[in-house]
């Protein structure tokens, strides 16, 4: 078999469908460059607590692609990295990837001493904000590459001087400049992933209350790295909720928001339940729902959670949750019964759906966007596209397509066996 | 390996914390003539150092007694080859950081484990590369979308392909289809037909052979060695391929079982597919007098989401149904459509479509159960509990079903079930035996004839099936793994699924096909051990054809001879180390990981004899799971039970029996086995180790009452990867379950 | 067991919805967010999520009689929530013309003002030319010419030297006598048809009275969203016509004083025309006035632009709205162009008032005027209802403590 196409893949993205792209194309024989701005891969994934239907946890198959990562001789990894410019060649793409400045560099061991010499503290962005963590720190227990990240402009520069003197193996640099490097790639695979439909946009569902939160809250809350060490508790005091509700298609399927359906809340919210009911069998949980979407044998969870005493399931959207004398009230009809109720609840999950990260900015590496800002493949640009930026689908989907989106592209690439 | 190297990192206050003196000290005990300490190994300055100890000593065994191995691994593990063994012991995360400093059972647990580390490097051995000659060739089956997708992919990255198909054309289902989901945005109406252009470039690709009206007669050999042979009406052909894509599709469910749903009681009673014909050959008309009906409604989950038939949600029927609508409206305007549904399921970016076609076609739509369909001269659908009222009935003229798919899978298990069944029947001595066999089979009649990929496999002919029939993957996050290695299913086969789906799905198939045969030419292992080269050695001379690794393990790696020998292969080998584990005269082993190396970690630990002090436990971890959760603990700083002597496994499924035999007759307390969850939602990525694990315990049992010693003395604990804050527990909590029972009785002996 | 209800959706009542502006029903998916964020809905009988099903079905049946229909003020805080833009409010207000349509006796004229589109200048036209033909007939449409005799504050000139007050009295007479006869009609249709949505408690006047506090206050309107400015159009609009009744009403006795009420001591010389500064006069500009001010909110509220919260204006709308400003604006012209034109100008002008006057007598049973009378019914519906409900809980309760 003669040698693939001299030219390396560039995947745009490290989250599941960025890392899976990357991975099996990689294990196929492709030399690849995998692109992540966080200073961590794994991106979305790793803030959930489990994946249905198997409840089984993200970091086991993590655990895996690492392994893949770091047996793999072709494949390279530049985190806290983004590609700044772009253009197409006759051969396929001339980028520019800009890296930010490595406060901490590779030398890092992630032995912990500056964390202990770090006053300053920031709120987590593993954690979404939730909690509160040191301005230098280990992103979060399974972070790869395994190395420190700190946020300079956090600290003081006399704090900073103590930080650095306090690494042993000069790891924090505190002169570190932003670098750049061009490449010459043979394809793109676009997998820049999702974000979570912003909160405030949904003030009718009342957003701004301290107990009404999003589902992907709810993932942190119950982790066992998350702000409250696995404990579902409720924001605004820290007590365990008797009564939960799950708010489905909140600000997706909805010409005024989303008008997609994000494909995914329906399950992650019947998971949820489950949280919920393992952790805290006496709360009740209520679901509220147009349609209840659990496809192929997804169904099996949906009966399962429908059948678990103090479950309901009320086909119904919500219309209004206003706050009553302390205790969130959700406006809806109850479609079934045909009446209206006023539904009282501690904690509210708001199933805010998913949009494309780049919906609202422009990427450099040209791919057509459509009206809900989803990428579009482009074969005739080499470029194809992975995951949720493609279309919003579960992990599962997700990983698949990010397996077929890696061969076109390869094949774009006019790979030759 | 005999000319090893221990090499102390002092780094990261390991230095601070113990006396490497005495560690090294401890290693020189063993023998080890090259012992080196480094303030920081990870630098190049440190790597440098060791190189050039390698070099200056000619070592072939590196132990590096620093961090986690799962911590710079990159950095270290360049330093191995097949030629020099590399082991790493965590003096970080399972000593300091889990253990108070300087006190002197952390110096005994550091001593401990260099010494442990030390056996495993000495029974490591070194190792050839597989070389074998591959063939490229990727075989489809199945000529529909998914299907002809892969073997358009494999073609396009450079791959010959062969189809084959047992229709007499290639397109399958979907090429019947008058038009498709919307693939493309803005995504609310139907689109073309893709499958007329699919299908001419496939036919045009001059890589690509495709066999219509062929079968599969046989499939021998391995991943990259396959030999098929194909029978086709004319004749039959054999050739080589590297990988096979199984793209056999679905087929609709038998609406003759729907009989509460009208079918069969009356012509206008049609399945979506007998409607799709219609809507193909452009009319729309009610099969019994092919008038133009008035209205039309459409019954969702016909024998879908219904335990009576099709317990799981077919996925594409609301779509597809919503499809259905809008042509119907454009070839017959003045035709009303109805549909009753359970929930309508239009994911993602469908939901246009179902918005797009509700606004065109103005159908009417209602939730709800349909009791029965009368079809007594007209026909009248019940409504049962739906938007328009409790009990409810709509008169209409035809009647169409959206049924549901079911994969055109074998359930290869099953039919190796029922192939040792029969013989049973006949063989068994007892008579019990005999008709217990004989039900078994009559059970499983069903399977019969069943096969299509005629695998020649110890375990089956056919891919194993997870759920409902379907051979999908178990794994979430690897969608394509299925249980024999170079096969991958792909489209409706392996799940419900829409057209579109499914094409994304042949594409993914290609490539794993694709890679699974450049691994082969690489001699790598693919998933989830991808880039291993190491296989095991079977040292049959020692087999008592006792066939428990052949029906162990889980890729059906192994065949057997008639006596009932394991003949291995190497390129069908996940390397999880099942077998090794199964095998009761322990003559499976891994150049670098076997039976006798864990044995001899074991005797390396020292057990001191007053168990009141000083008890000694031995931890077997889960490498993927167990293992990270441990070392996601020691960088909380969680303290751990100083009497515990971690070994990190592949997989519980590579526990043998002969291990806990070994420590307790040396006095060790107890043996706990922690790996991942098992049963319905088992997490092991080979499936059943962890069960296996715990079946063997079982059957130890009896053995170690009958040595006077407590069965609970070993135990399996399921805990997932991310559970890392209840392992100090799990391990304290087993301390104390063995300081109930005291002292092994064999200590000192 | 009774028999299962069978559906008879209708094409024709889907086509007629779809043709007059409730198409977006087909667009809606049953979420209910219509009903959770509507104030006035009832708890148990919420709307309008079921009354877009039963629209997007076209069964009309059940919806010909549906109270929802009334309750709804179309604040058109649906319309604003609506995740499918599926306009809930304006559907709601299609279906309400529809059924003024449907409850119609006699028929024809429901139809004729229904299609008010393409029929509206009959609907204008033809009492004009009634009363062109009915003063040929009698005065020879002679028109007055200046009266020197007359004071300043009396106006150069009388109307009644052209129109009789004779004539106006016993045609309006006659039409009002009419329209009570179809209102009367078309109200027993819909309260026999209320009767199937909800078994009833209690009479019916004693709900009245509470029914038409509501409707004077416009309490319930007041909790709808943001369309402040639409209530207090609506309310404007019907007390100013409240004020134009009463005046009519008292304007006969006042006339024939002499020979009804000698025997009261009443405040005011008898004189006619009524100078400017008489009360009655005053009543009669003021409720002009008011109606004038709620007119042009509910102008501003519906003919701004077309958003979702302003809703769609139906020609059935328009058509209510103009005449009722065509009646005020020819009212104030005719009272002034006494004093400022030619009487022949002032003539042809009151002409046109007497004649779209009679329009919007004629047509109230059949326009959106007849929202007053139907919107009262089902208030009055409503409350006997939930009294019912009451009723029945405490029954229960009741025999529970038995």
């Amino acid at each position: 078999m003669t040698e693939p196409n001299a030219l390396p893949l560039l995947v745009i993205g490290a989250g599941i469908a960025g890392l899976t792209a990357a991975l099996e194309v990689a294990e196929a024989g492709a030399a690849v460059v995998l692109v992540e701005r966080d200073p961590w891969i794994g991106g979305r994934v790793l803030r959930s607590h489990h994946y249905f239907p198997k409840m089984c946890p993200p970091t086991c198959g993590m655990e895996i692609n690492i392994k893949r990562i770091e047996r793999n001789p072709r494949l390279r990894v530049l985190t806290s990295s983004r590609v700044s410019a772009a253009e197409r060649t006759a051969q396929g793409w001339s980028v520019t990837i800009t890296s930010d400045p490595a406060f901490v560099n590779s030398r890092c061991t992630a032995c912990g001493e500056c964390e202990k010499t770090c006053t300053t503290e920031v709120a987590d962005p593993f954690n979404l904000g939730l909690a509160s963590v040191k301005a230098i720190r280990l992103p979060h227990l399974n972070a790869w590459p395994r190395r420190y990240v700190f946020d300079r402009q956090a600290c003081g520069d006399d704090e900073a001087r103590v930080i650095q003197q306090a690494c042993r193996y000069g790891a924090v640099d505190l002169d570190a400049k932003p670098t750049t490097e061009t490449l010459e790639v043979g394809a793109v695979v676009m997998a820049t992933g999702w974000k979570p439909y912003p909160l405030d946009k949904l003030s009718e569902l009342g957003a701004e209350h301290d107990d009404v939160i999003a589902n992907v809250a709810m993932e942190r809350l119950a982790s066992p790295q998350g702000p409250t060490a696995g404990k579902i508790l409720r924001p605004s005091n820290g007590q365990p909720p008797k009564r939960v509700a799950f708010v489905q298609c909140a600000g997706s399927r909805d010409v005024n928001h989303l008008p997609y359906c994000s494909g995914v809340c329906c399950m992650a919210s019947l998971k949820q339940a489950l949280y919920v009911h393992e952790q805290l069998p006496e709360a009740t949980v209520t679901m509220y729902y147009i349609d209840r979407r659990a496809p192929g044998r997804n169904e099996d969870v949906l009966l399962k959670v429908a059948a678990l005493d103090g479950v309901r399931l009320v086909k119904g959207k919500v219309g209004k949750i206003d706050l009553v004398d302390g205790a969130l009230s959700l406006r809806v009809e109850d479609v079934e019964a045909g009446t209206l109720c006023e539904d009282a609840a501690d904690l509210v999950v708001l199933a805010t759906g998913m949009m494309p990260s780049v919906a609202d900015e422009e990427s450099p590496v040209f791919a057509a966007k459509d009206d809900d800002g989803f990428l579009i493949d482009d074969l005739q640009a080499r470029v194809t596209v992975a995951g949720v930026a493609r279309r919003p689908v579960d992990v599962a989907a997700s990983v698949r397509d990010a397996t077929g989106a890696a061969a076109r592209a390869w094949a774009a690439a006019g790979r030759r066996a | 390996m005999d000319k090893l190297g221990v090499f102390l990192c002092s780094g990261c206050g390991i230095g601070d914390a113990l006396d490497l003196g005495a560690v090294d000290k401890a290693a020189r005990e063993r023998g080890c003539k090259t012992t080196l300490t480094n303030p920081c190994l990870c630098a190049e300055e440190g790597l440098q150092a060791i190189r050039d100890a390698v070099a200056s000593g000619s070592l072939n065994g590196i132990l590096i007694c620093a961090c986690s191995e799962r911590a710079k691994a990159q950095a270290f593990d360049g330093l191995k080859s097949n030629e020099i063994g590399l082991y790493r012991v965590s003096l970080r995360e399972q000593v300091i950081w889990t253990h108070p400093a300087g006190h002197e059972d952390t110096q005994a647990l550091a001593e401990d484990l260099v010494r442990m580390g030390l056996a495993r490097l000495e029974k490591t051995k070194p190792f050839k590369l597989l070389e074998d000659s591959i063939a490229d060739t990727v075989l489809v089956v199945g000529g529909g979308r998914a299907g002809l997708e892969a073997a358009r992919t494999a073609s396009a990255l450079g791959h010959p392909v062969i189809v084959v198909e047992k229709g007499d054309r290639i397109g399958g289902r979907l090429a019947a289809q008058v038009s498709i989901l919307p693939e493309r945005p803005p995504y609310d109406q139907p689109q073309p037909n893709p499958m007329p252009g699919l299908i001419a470039a496939v036919e045009a690709d001059a890589n690509v052979t495709i066999l219509t009206a062929a079968s599969i007669a046989k499939i021998t050999g391995q991943p990259g060695q396959f030999e098929v042979c194909v029978a086709t009406a004319s004749a039959e052909q054999t050739f080589r391929a590297g990988a096979i894509v199984q793209a056999t599709g679905a087929r609709p469910y038998d609406a003759r079982k729907l009989a509460h749903l009208g079918y069969g009681a009356s012509p206008d009673v049609v399945t979506s597919h007998e409607l799709e014909a219609m809507l193909a050959a452009g009319k729309v008309e009610r099969p019994s007098d092919h008038s133009t009906p008035n209205r039309i409604v459409f019954i969702q989950c016909a024998g879908s989401r219904d335990p009576q038939h099709l317990p799981y949600c077919s996925s594409e029927c609301c779509s597809q149904t919503l499809r259905q609508v809008a042509e119907v409206r454009r070839i017959a305007p003045a035709v009303e459509s109805a549909v009753v549904y359970k929930d309508m399921r239009t994911p993602g970016l469908l939901e246009h479509f179902y918005l797009g076609v509700q606004a065109s076609s103005g159908v009417m739509m209602t939730r709800g159960e349909v009791a029965k369909v009368e079809a007594n001269g007209k026909l009248s659908v019940h409504l049962s509990s739906s938007l328009l009222g409790d009990q409810a009935a709509i008169d209409t003229d035809l009647v169409v079903l959206a049924v549901g798919m079911v994969p055109n899978s074998a359930d290869g298990v099953a039919i190796r079930a029922l192939h040792d069944a029969r013989t049973r029947a006949q063989t068994s001595e007892s008579e019990a035996q005999r008709k217990e066999s004989a039900e078994l089979a009559e059970k499983l009649a069903d399977h019969e004839g069943t096969e299509i990929l005629n695998l020649e496999y110890r375990q089956g002919p056919d891919l194993p099936t997870l759920r409902y029939g379907f051979p999908d993957s178990h794994f979430i996050c690897f969608p394509y793994e299925t249980r024999r290695t170079g096969i991958y299913a792909a489209g409706t086969l392996r799940a419900p699924m829409d057209a579109v789906e499914a094409a994304e799905d042949g594409c993914g198939a290609a490539l794993k096909a694709v890679q699974c045969v450049a691994a082969a030419r690489r001699g790598e292992a693919v998933h989830p051990r991808a880039g291993e080269r190491t296989v095991p050695d079977f040292a049959l001379q020692r087999c008592t054809q006792c066939k428990r690794c052949t029906e162990e393990c889980p890729f059906g790696t192994l065949n057997e001879d008639q006596k009932g020998t394991p003949q291995f292969y190497s390129l069908r080998c996940r390397r999880c180390g099942i077998c090794l584990g199964s095998c009761p005269e322990r003559i499976v082993s891994f150049p670098d990981y076997s039976v006798d190396m864990v044995a001899t970690m074991i005797k390396a630990m020292k057990v001191p004899e007053d168990f009141e002090e000083k008890p000694r436990i031995v931890a077997m971890l889960c490498e993927n799971d167990a293992y990270p959760a441990l070392d996601a603990a020691a960088a909380r700083r969680v303290q751990l039970n100083p009497w515990v002597r971690v070994i990190p496994v592949r997989c519980l499924g590579s526990f043998n029996i002969v291990w806990v035999a070994e420590a307790l007759s040396r006095g060790i307390d107890g043996v706990i086995l922690i790996g991942c969850k098992y049963g319905d939602d088992y997490q092991c990525h080979y499936m059943h180790g962890s069960e296996l694990a715990n079946t063997r315990l079982g059957n130890v049992g009896e053995t170690l009452q009958r040595l006077a010693l407590e069965p609970e003395r070993v135990k399996v604990v399921e805990l997932s990867h991310e559970e890392f804050h209840r392992i100090s527990t799990v391990l304290d909590e087993y301390a104390a379950e063995l300081e109930e029972m005291g002292p092994n009785p064999l200590k000192g002996f | 067991m009774a028999p299962i209800p069978v559906l008879a959706p209708s094409p024709a009542l889907r086509r007629m919805l779809a043709e007059r502006g409730a198409g977006s029903a087909a667009r809606c998916y049953q979420c209910a967010t219509c009903s959770s964020v509507c104030e006035l809905a009832p708890e148990a009988a919420p709307f309008p999520r079921r009354q877009m099903l039963l629209a997007q079905w076209g069964l009309g049946e059940q919806l010909m009689g549906d109270p929802a229909l009334w309750l709804c003020h179309q604040c058109n805080d649906c319309n604003e929530r609506c995740p499918r833009d599926a306009q809930p409010g304006d559907v709601l207000q299609i279906l309400r013309a529809a059924a003024v349509e449907a409850l119609a006796f006699p028929s024809f004229l429901g139809r004729l003002v229904g299609n008010v589109r393409a029929t509206w200048p009959f609907l204008v036209g033809l009492p004009i030319v009634f009363w062109i033909v009915l003063l040929a007939a009698t005065t020879g449409l002679h028109v007055p010419g200046v009266n020197p005799e007359l004071s300043g504050l009396e106006g150069p000139f009388h109307y009644q030297e052209f129109v009789p007050h004779a004539l106006i009295y016993i045609v309006y007479t006659l039409t009002a006598l009419w329209v009570l006869v179809a209102a009367w009609v078309g109200g027993r249709r819909l309260w026999n048809r209320l009767g199937q949505h909800g078994a009833r408690h209690g009479s019916f006047f004693a709900k009245l009275i509470p029914a038409v506090l509501e409707i004077s206050t416009h309490r319930r309107f007041a909790r709808c969203g943001e369309s402040s400015l639409r209530r207090w159009g609506h309310l404007a609009v019907m007390w100013g016509f409240v004020g134009a009744a009463v005046t009519s009403g008292l304007l006969i006795p006042y006339l024939y004083r002499d020979s009804l009420f000698s025997w009261l001591p009443l405040p005011f010389a008898h004189d006619y025309p009524l100078p400017l500064d008489h009360p009655l006069k005053w009543l009669g500009n003021v409720s002009a006035v008011v109606l004038v001010i709620g007119g042009a909110l509910l102008w501003k509220s519906r003919l701004g632009p077309a958003d979702r919260r302003s809703g769609q204006t139906t020609a059935f709308d328009r058509f209510f709205l103009w005449t009722v400003l065509a009646v005020i604006a020819t009212g104030v012209l005719t009272e002034a162009l006494r004093f400022l034109a030619p009487p022949v100008v002032a003539c042809t002008v009151y002409l046109a008032h007497l004649g779209i006057v009679l329009t919007l007598f004629v047509t109230f049973p059949y326009s959106k005027f007849a929202h007053l009378l139907y919107r009262t019914l089902a208030m009055v519906h409503q409350l006997m209802v939930d009294a019912a409900t009451q009723a029945g809980v405490q029954s229960k309760t009741e025999e529970e403590s038995r």
